[in-house]
């Protein structure tokens, strides 16, 4: 299990406890997290499952592809350096410790 | 199981849903309603739970008369072989090639047919603007070419009835068999050249996806996006113009800053949602909230009652684009979300009604509106009229 916290975009921390493989967005769902929709369960068609990760692990998620990139950037909130859509990032050891900040609106 | 609803006519379904689709959502989550012949699934988190668990409340179901009509497309497959067909399309309708690409060109059949008819001073924007728009930008979208907007509306209309024709008329059997070659003849006339030459049209995205498609998935999934594509933008026109003038408050809101007219049309699919009610076959027996389902019980999934459902929002009966943004289920949810999604947003609220209100000056309604179906719903008449002096020209 890696271990991980969500950020709401109240503030409130959400720790994790998630499953190695498993999406960060699957993992938002599980934890019943407020800020990630979902609305396409993972299809990476809707834009509604928005996060923010720290620009130093970037180079470690997998690299996005041309459909993420254009989805972005029609997000409802604002896309920052740190933006991806958290159904395309597998839970891995990369992501322990991290702060993933979920965006103002979905 | 919960007892069966008897009470509850079609008749009544088409003229106003939403009072029946109140009584199933009082009454379970999951309940047979005899007239229909199907359990009607009504309640906004039930759905969410449908949708999240595709292998249970399947999408794929030998019955379907959709097969039959239409053949094996991907709205009735799931998992990998959904997956490689929706993926083949994806690239038409992603956000960024609808309003590069798209846009313009949905601006100019937009423009077009309001120049056409606006010195008139009046008319019905079902059958002048609505419909006409629909049809011609879906024919773009697709890459059809020497096809009529009334021959793609009558198509669409001829496949949507074969699919609900479960009492076999043979009438409707025919005309929906003569849809689906003419629609095999116009993808004939045009293949080739999208083979040969990479467009944005979905029938390019089709020919040069990764994995191959055969001409059988290639005419089943056009005929899907022809029944399925070209109703939704026609019906969310006509309902966001409606809840617009019905409410004269947001309307000068949205024609103060154009951003508001993006949030109507949020606001109208949520409202009054064109595709009320889609199907899903429960492969294994399970409990769905309050209510136990058997293998093979056949749900028909009411997203136009989830979105009016007052656990998750306030007076969902009144139109307001001002309403705290949150999730609605006008696109559906899961692996199945609406691939035209972002063609929707575009058309509609970026370029159709904007331009509708700043071409119309004073445009207000001009009898009454007349607004039929459940299964697929919306105005199917909104008589209007608009002042005619100092008509803008650009």
């Amino acid at each position: 299990m890696i271990e991980f916290t969500f950020v709401e975009p109240d503030g409130t921390e959400v720790p994790v406890r998630a499953k190695e493989g498993d999406s960060v967005m699957k993992t938002a769902l599980n934890h019943n997290v407020q800020g990630i929709n979902a609305d396409c369960n993972g299809s990476a068609a809707c834009a509604t499952c928005h996060a923010f990760f720290a620009d130093k692990i970037l180079a470690d998620l997998p690299p996005m592809d041309a459909n993420e990139d254009d989805l972005l950037s029609f997000a409802a909130s604002e896309r920052q350096s740190g933006s991806r859509l958290s159904c395309q990032i597998p839970v891995s050891a990369v992501l322990s410790g991290q702060k993933i900040v979920l965006p103002p609106e979905q | 199981m919960k007892p069966p609803l008897f009470d509850v006519t079609i008749a009544e379904l088409m003229r106003d849903p939403y009072p029946a689709f109140d009584k199933v959502r009082a009454l379970g989550s999951a309940v047979w309603v005899e007239s229909a012949r199907i359990h009607l699934v009504t309640r906004f988190d039930d759905i969410m739970t449908v949708e999240r668990h595709h292998r249970i409340f399947t999408s794929e179901n030998p019955q379907s008369l959709m097969n039959q009509v239409m053949g094996y497309s991907l709205m009735r497959k799931d998992d990998k072989p959904h997956r490689i067909e929706r993926a083949a399309v994806e690239p038409s309708f992603r956000p960024g090639v609808v309003k590069k690409h798209w846009g313009p060109r949905f601006q100019d059949i937009a423009s077009d047919l309001i120049d056409g008819f606006r010195a008139r001073g009046g008319g019905d924007l079902f059958g002048d603007f609505a419909a006409p728009l629909a049809s011609l930008s879906l024919i773009d979208l697709l890459g059809l070419e020497g096809v009529a907007w009334r021959d793609i509306a009558e198509w669409s209309q001829a496949l949507m009835d074969g699919v609900g024709n479960y009492q076999n008329d043979p009438d409707i059997s025919s005309r929906a068999q003569r849809a689906s070659e003419a629609i095999d003849i116009a993808i004939d006339r045009v293949m080739d050249k999208h083979r040969t030459e990479q467009n944005p049209s979905v029938l390019s995205s089709i020919a040069f996806a990764q994995h191959p498609h055969s001409i059988d998935q290639i005419r089943a999934n056009i005929k899907v996006i022809i029944g399925g594509g070209l109703n939704e933008p026609r019906d969310s026109i006509l309902t966001t113009v409606l809840g617009l003038l019905q409410n004269p408050d947001q309307r000068t809101q949205a024609q103060a800053n154009p951003k508001f007219f993006a949030a109507a049309f949020e606001e109208a699919v949520r409202w009054v949602s064109p595709i009320g009610m889609y199907p899903r076959r429960v492969s294994e027996d399970t409990v769905l909230g309050d209510t136990d389902l058997k293998e093979g019980d056949q749900l028909g999934i009411c997203v136009g009652a989830a979105n009016r459902d007052r656990n998750h929002f306030t007076d969902p009966e009144k139109f307001d684009l001002n309403r705290p943004r949150a999730q609605h289920l006008a696109f559906g949810a899961g692996p199945h979300f609406c691939a035209g999604t972002w063609v929707a947003r575009q058309l509609v609220g970026e370029i159709a009604v904007p331009l509708l209100f700043n071409k119309l000056p004073n445009l207000r309604l001009d009898g009454p509106v007349q607004e039929r179906g459940w299964v697929f719903r919306g105005p199917v008449s909104l008589p209007v009229c608009w002042d005619q002096e100092n008509t803008n020209n650009d």
